[in-house]
Parts: C-alpha cells; sequence; structure tokens
C-alpha cells in the first residue's frame, strides 16, 4: 500500500546521483568522472554531485536534505570481475557488526573514500532514501594519472548510459 | 647551550657555529644494541613459553597503514620488544619536485584526509619565505580563523571515535572488567558540569555509534567543518590558502557565523575537560600502573602554530622572532626542562635517519647546504639536504622494517603532539598578551567565556610525567586552548574590520634565482615541517616531515627506539585475560593510540623522478625475523 506522503514523494521528489571516488587513480576515478560526463544533462529533478569529500561529511550533507525519492551513486571498485566491466544493484543494507561498523566510521574521519563506507555510514544513521542503486565500474589501470585505459573509457560511457536509463525509469514512475 | 650531543655552540652574540677542531661533526657510529636486543628476545623465545608475539596489522582506529610487532612476557606481563612499522609508501615529493611552488599548496594538501589544511597552511609560508611576501594582518588573521576551526574537528575526532573507545564500557568490558565494574559507582566529580553521575555512564556514552558523547563529537565535528569552511570557503583541501595570504573575502558576515558557531565550542570545551579529567583521574586512582602505560621520558619537539598579525614577516631571518609571537610558541623540552624556543635552534638540531627505513643514505653524496643563510650548521641529515632514495631490502627487525624515518633533534628521541605545543607554551610564558589565556610557567590558566554553561576558568597543569593518560587529557584541554586562540583571532579581526583593514592578500612574483624556504607549523597531533629549495621557478626539493613520521620512526642508527616503539615497552600490561588466547593487547594499543597515529602523511618519498611507478603496501605479515614469517594479526 503506499502512503500519501510516499506518493507526493514520488510525484515530486528529488534523485541523488552520487559520483565517489579518487581523483587521478585512472580507472579507480570513474565514479567522479561520470558525474563530470553526465553534469546537468540529466534534468531539474536529478541532483548530480561528486560526493567524494568523506563518507561522514556525506552523512551531514543529507542529513539537511529533503528526502530523496532514490539515490544512485556510482564509483569504480576492484572485486575480481571482468575489468572495464559495469555492474549494477540494489543496495540492500546487508548486516555489519557494530566493530565493522565503527571500523568504517574511523576510515572515514581519517581520510578514507569508499563507496561501501558512505553506504553503510549514511544507512546506519538513517540518510539514505529507500531505494539505492550502485553502479560499479571493475577497474583495469589501477596507478596514479588522469588517463584510463580502454576498457576504462568504455565503462566510464557504459556507465552513464546505465544511469541514464535508470534515472529515465525513476522518473516515470 | 641547548645541544649536547651534536658539537654547536654558540659566540657571545648568540650565534652558532661547530665547535672548532670536531674532524667530522655529524658522523654517525651505528650501534650493535639492536642486535644484543634481537638475541635476548631470540632466547626469551626459545626458553619461556610464556613469552608471545603480538603483531597487530593494521592497527585499527588511527589514521592510514600503520602495524605494530611486540613481545609480550605474558607471565610477568610486560613487553619486551616493539616495532613499529609504517606499511606504505607514498609519493608527494616525487610529484612536486619541477613544479611551481604554488602548486605544493595544494597537492601536499592531499597528503592528509584528516587535516590537509594544516599542510596548505605550511607549504604557504614555506613559499612565503623562499619569494620574500608577507601576508597582510587580516590574512593571517584568517588562516588563524581556519586553522583553529580545522583543530576543533581534530581534537575531538581523536578524543572521542579514535582513542576515546578504548575507555568506553564496551572495550573496557572486555578488557578491564573490575575496572568498569568499579565505574559504574564512582562518582563523576564534574557531574554539574558535564551531567554524567557516574564515571561509568561516561563510559557508556564513549561507546562507539551508541554513546552519546561520540553522537555529540559527531555533530560538534560538523560544525568545526562549517567554521573552516566559511574563513576558507572550502574543505577538505582548502583552495584559498595562497602565499601572501587567503583569496576569500572576509565579511562581517563571515565573522558573526564563525562567532556563533565557537560560542558552541566554549561550553563543549568546558565538558570536554571535565570529563576527561573524571576518567583519567579515575583510572589513575583505581589502577595505579596507568601512570606507566604509555609512559617515555618527556622529551618533546614543537614547531609553534597561529603567527601573530603584528609579529610575522615571513623571513628566515626574523623566524625566532616571529616565532617567539605566535599563539602557540616553539620549543624543544629535554627530560621536561625547555631547552630552546628559537627555531633557527629548533631547525639546526633537525636531522632525518633511515638506518632502519626502507630508503638509502643520500649522504654519500656531497652536502649541499653546510649552513643556513645566517651562518647556522646544518648536518648532512637535515631535510635541507635530504635525499629519499627508496629501497626497500634488507627487511628484518636488524635491517630494515618501515618506510616512516627517524627523525631526531640533537640526536635525541623527541616526541610531537598537541601536548607539546601546550607544554612549550605554557613553560615558556611568551604568549601574546590576552584576555583568555595565561601562562605561568608551570601551567595555562584559560578562562572560557559563557555561553549556555558560566564562564569558567580552567587550568592545564604541566604533568610530572608523559604517558597515555596525559597525551589523552592534554588534548582536550587543547580543545580549549584551541577555542580561546580562536576568539582572540576573531576579536582581532573584528578590530581590523572597524580600521578597514580588510586586506587578505599580497602580490607577489615568482623568481628565478635559487631561494630557500621552510615552514614551521603544526598538525592537530603537533610537529610540521615543509622545507623547500628552489630556481628557475620550480621547485628542486620539497621534504615534508610529519608529527606521526617522527612519533612512528623506527630505531635511529644510534639504537634509539622510536616513541611508539619506546612507550609501548615501558607499557605494563593491565589487561585483564584468562588465557592467552583471549589476550587483545588493550594496554598496546591505548599507547599507540595515545599518540593518534596518522599514517598517510608520515611517509613522503623523493625518488629522483617525476613518475611514481606504483604505490607499495609492504605488509608487516612477511616482514622475516630471523628466517620465520612474523604473523600478521596476532595468533
Amino acid at each position: 500500500m503506499v502512503t500519501s506522503s510516499e506518493a507526493v514523494l514520488a510525484a515530486t521528489g528529488r534523485i541523488l546521483l552520487g559520483g565517489v571516488g579518487y581523483r587521478n587513480l585512472r580507472d579507480l576515478s570513474a565514479g567522479p568522472l561520470v558525474i563530470e560526463q553526465l553534469g546537468a544533462s540529466l534534468g531539474e529533478r536529478v541532483d548530480v554531485e561528486d560526493m567524494s569529500y568523506g563518507p561522514v561529511d556525506v552523512l551531514f550533507a543529507l542529513q539537511r536534505r529533503d528526502p530523496y525519492l532514490a539515490a544512485i551513486f556510482v564509483t569504480a571498485v576492484e572485486r575480481g570481475r571482468v575489468p572495464g566491466s559495469v555492474s549494477r544493484r540494489v543496495w540492500d543494507s546487508p548486516p555489519i557488526t557494530p566493530d565493522e561498523l565503527q571500523e568504517r566510521v574511523a576510515e572515514a574521519v581519517t581520510g578514507v573514500i569508499s563507496l561501501d563506507n558512505l553506504l553503510y555510514i549514511c544507512g546506519h544513521f538513517k540518510a539514505l532514501p529507500q531505494r539505492v542503486v550502485i553502479i560499479e565500474v571493475e577497474p583495469l589501470d589501477q596507478d596514479w594519472g588522469e588517463a584510463l585505459s580502454a576498457p576504462g573509457t568504455a565503462a566510464v560511457d557504459a556507465a552513464s548510459a546505465l544511469i541514464r536509463g535508470e534515472i529515465a525509469d525513476l522518473l516515470a514512475v | 647551550m641547548c645541544f649536547k650531543n651534536l658539537p654547536i655552540e654558540f659566540d657571545a652574540e648568540g650565534k652558532a657555529h661547530l665547535r672548532p677542531g670536531v674532524l667530522d661533526p655529524y658522523a654517525v657510529k651505528a650501534t650493535t644494541n639492536v642486535l644484543t636486543q634481537e638475541e635476548k628476545i631470540r632466547s626469551l623465545l626459545a626458553k619461556n613459553g610464556h613469552i608471545k608475539e603480538v603483531s597487530i596489522d593494521p592497527v585499527t582506529r588511527v589514521a592510514g597503514a600503520l602495524a605494530f610487532h611486540s613481545v609480550v612476557d605474558m607471565k610477568e606481563r610486560k613487553v619486551e620488544d616493539a616495532h613499529s612499522m609504517a606499511t606504505l609508501f607514498r609519493g608527494y615529493e616525487i610529484i612536486l619536485q619541477g613544479r611551481d611552488p604554488r602548486d605544493a599548496i595544494f597537492i601536499s594538501s592531499r597528503a592528509c584526509g584528516v587535516c590537509g589544511g594544516v599542510h596548505s597552511n605550511c607549504s604557504a609560508e614555506a613559499i612565503e619565505m623562499a619569494l620574500g611576501v608577507v601576508p597582510p594582518p587580516m590574512g593571517i588573521v584568517a588562516r588563524n580563523l581556519g586553522q583553529a576551526a580545522e583543530f576543533l574537528y581534530d581534537h575531538p575526532l581523536h578524543l572521542y571515535l579514535l582513542s576515546g573507545p578504548d575507555y568506553s564500557a564496551a572495550v573496557m568490558g572486555q578488557s578491564n572488567p573490575a575496572i568498569l565494574k568499579r565505574a559504574q559507582t564512582y562518582k563523576a566529580r564534574g557531574a554539574a558540569v558535564h551531567g554524567f553521575a557516574t564515571i561509568g555512564d561516561i563510559m557508556e556514552a564513549l561507546n562507539p555509534l551508541t554513546g552519546r558523547l561520540y553522537l555529540e563529537a559527531l555533530e560538534e565535528t560538523r560544525r568545526a567543518r562549517e567554521m573552516t569552511v566559511l574563513v576558507w570557503a572550502k574543505y577538505p583541501h582548502p583552495q584559498t590558502i595562497v602565499p601572501g595570504g587567503i583569496s576569500a573575502t572576509i565579511t562581517l558576515q563571515t565573522l558573526n557565523e564563525y562567532q556563533t558557531r565557537l560560542a558552541y565550542f566554549m561550553d563543549y570545551s568546558k565538558k570536554m575537560i571535565h570529563i576527561w579529567d573524571d576518567v583519567y583521574d579515575f583510572l589513575y586512582d583505581v589502577e595505579p600502573r596507568f601512570h606507566d602505560v604509555g609512559k617515555r621520558p618527556i622529551n618533546l619537539i614543537d614547531l609553534g602554530i597561529w603567527e601573530h598579525h603584528e609579529g610575522y614577516d615571513a623571513s628566515y631571518k626574523n623566524a625566532t622572532a616571529w616565532g617567539d609571537r605566535r599563539w602557540a610558541t616553539p620549543g624543544v623540552v629535554i627530560d621536561g626542562k625547555l631547552v630552546t624556543t628559537s627555531l633557527h635552534n629548533i631547525n639546526a638540531g633537525l636531522e632525518e635517519f633511515v638506518d632502519h627505513s626502507y630508503y638509502e643514505d643520500w649522504t654519500k653524496a656531497p652536502q649541499k647546504f653546510k649552513t643556513d643563510e645566517l651562518g647556522n650548521p646544518l648536518s648532512p641529515y637535515h631535510m635541507w639536504n635530504k635525499q629519499t632514495l627508496p629501497k626497500p631490502e634488507g627487511r628484518s627487525w636488524r635491517e630494515k622494517y618501515s618506510w616512516a624515518t627517524a627523525p631526531r633533534w640533537d640526536r635525541q628521541v623527541l616526541e610531537a603532539g598537541a601536548y607539546a605545543r601546550m607544554w612549550t607554551t605554557a613553560s615558556s610564558q611568551k604568549i601574546p598578551k590576552n584576555p583568555y589565556i595565561e601562562t605561568t610557567g608551570t601551567s595555562m590558566k584559560m578562562v572560557l567565556p559563557a555561553a549556555q554553561l558560566p564562564e569558567m576558568k580552567v587550568e592545564w597543569v604541566i604533568p610530572h610525567e608523559l604517558n597515555a593518560i596525559e597525551r589523552n587529557r592534554a588534548r582536550a584541554y587543547a580543545q580549549a586552548y584551541t577555542t580561546l586562540v580562536a576568539l582572540n583571532n576573531l576579536t582581532a579581526a573584528y578590530d581590523l574590520m572597524k580600521q578597514g583593514n580588510t586586506a587578505v592578500s599580497a602580490d607577489f612574483t615568482i623568481p628565478k634565482d635559487h631561494r630557500m624556504g621552510v615552514g614551521f607549523w603544526g598538525a592537530g597531533r603537533g610537529f610540521l615541517s615543509h622545507h623547500l629549495e628552489m630556481e628557475n621557478g620550480a621547485l628542486l626539493n620539497y621534504q615534508i616531515c610529519t608529527p606521526s613520521t617522527i612519533n612512528a620512526s623506527p630505531r635511529d642508527p644510534f639504537g634509539q627506539m622510536g616513541p611508539y616503539e619506546e612507550a609501548v615497552m615501558n607499557t605494563p600490561i593491565t589487561e585483564e585475560f584468562a588465557s592467552e588466547a583471549e589476550f587483545k593487547g588493550a594496554d598496546i594499543l591505548r599507547t599507540i593510540r595515545s599518540f593518534d597515529p596518522c599514517m598517510p602523511c608520515t611517509t613522503h618519498v623523493y625518488a629522483g623522478s617525476q613518475t611514481i611507478v606504483r604505490e607499495v603496501n609492504t605488509c608487516a605479515c612477511i616482514l622475516e625475523d630471523e628466517g620465520e614469517p612474523v604473523p600478521a594479526g596476532g595468533d
């Protein structure tokens, strides 16, 4: 059953698109690069933002805003998949022990930029919207520098296309 | 005479020179003590079933990659050996070489994800010295306001989110349950200020993620971040700090918004001091061995911080004079006594050794600078002469085991920290006259104005010992000190504005001739220096020495342990455990965390090339001791 407040949120709510990652780490910088590529082209109901400024600071930012209808986060992370591949999944708040969460907070406040940390911390403090979609790029080249590998470059384009489709679906609801 | 090991003397006018007749004044004679210690440990391991190797990798709740290896006698409950390992290789100096010096402000900021602003400021001062540009008063004050706000973030972070959980009910319940039980009925003397009836209540509130104090600290860090952004326009990694001042406009509204937030820190500081005084006094009372947890000799170093807007002229020539006018006074403390506040003397005594670090000795090449521009002698191991040549070979405890170097002053093991800053400032009595902070030579008296809580007078008394508790306690008082430095600078900013003195930056050009500079500054956790050399408008060499490089240092060529190692060696085991398998190393961790380690900014490398080939992360798990692998993560 859809409550009236959820219906209003669906009709008027905004969508957050956040990129997360370090700059100048080639393929590992895919998150912020996707954000740059998409820019303001997604319409006025989508807030596009580089959220690589620390999970706790992101938490503070989200706590001050009106609730989002949904959030899409894009990042690059090595998980042993085919380099240059792009995956999509819905964040379902996997369980984590308090000690593990505290370690992630400690990492966050000491400067580690990580989407996983952001999700666990913002999730713990109930700052995430109900629907969160994760777009991940599997990096090939992780050295210092600006240029991406060929698979990394293709993955940024593919991730951008995937996000456009995701947003279109969300706005159509 | 402040030097006792280096052959540096002073003439009647106070000018330093090398003692005549010393053939090789900076000769290094390596000791065999390291070997002797290892033989002792091997012997103990072979004979005594109670000896346990404890390897903690990584040390959690610290910034960055730190591993710690220790040998513990479980029966005697004491530590027999200790090694601190910075396991990450980084390369800021490589990136900076050949660049426009202005880039250093923005690039070096990235050395730390916690306190990038300190590197920006330190770098700006090093460049100002090289360029001969002096910021206008409002530019200096604005930098101070941002710098104080950055510390107002840093101190609670350390006390409540990183080190603080070591004293929470959740941790004490596992490591020291008997102490926790006593805490539950032990009345808190500061209850009227902080609102907690018992020490047990405070410990509950320190619990990670759920405790009231933990959550409050998170909120206060947000407020401090806002203050930083108000004056620096962006954080982390401010873009507005430039040589000659700042590039953000400071308006009355900026100051008003800063002041509104600063008022919260008046009360927060009052509570913070009472909370930690209560916890630590309780621990001393119920377990006197806490006096020895993390204990080491009172040998401290600090470069001072926060320029006085009427004192700073950015010149090396006058560094000692403007250093003495800072809101935190530079200084070296040996055996509890202040031996110098001169930035020239401090600079002249600095050396960095790499005998047990993954680098090659650079001193085989001819020494580039035998003196500074004033004629003060410089060691071949000094930062202005340093080249860092990475070489991760010979990996064993007796050879090399860390990416951190071993900085020393007058060849002594000194420690950096916010407490060093308070110590040198309190004992030197050189702080500018002001209504809120008074230094007595043995203490720092502070008046925290009324906010929601009434005006309160507090006094940090220089302790007679240096241990984990006193490091942390001083950090609580440092929050009040920082708040009041911010208030003094805010007042100065209002006065400048009233006078129409609102310029925040000075013009400059990048010279083509050879120049030198040094930033003498500090992070929340203490000492920070940036030494640079430039020519043709580009950096030739850039060397960063951070507080955690000093504190995490491995042994030096004289066999002296680094501060972490030394402090852990002196640490008794108060932890309760039924069997060795249950041993968690709580006292070792309390000791290490009391230094507030920040490893990302600890290891910096100049490799003679602008290209970083790859990042090397050296896991302690593959370090060999006499051919046998040392297990990681305990056993």
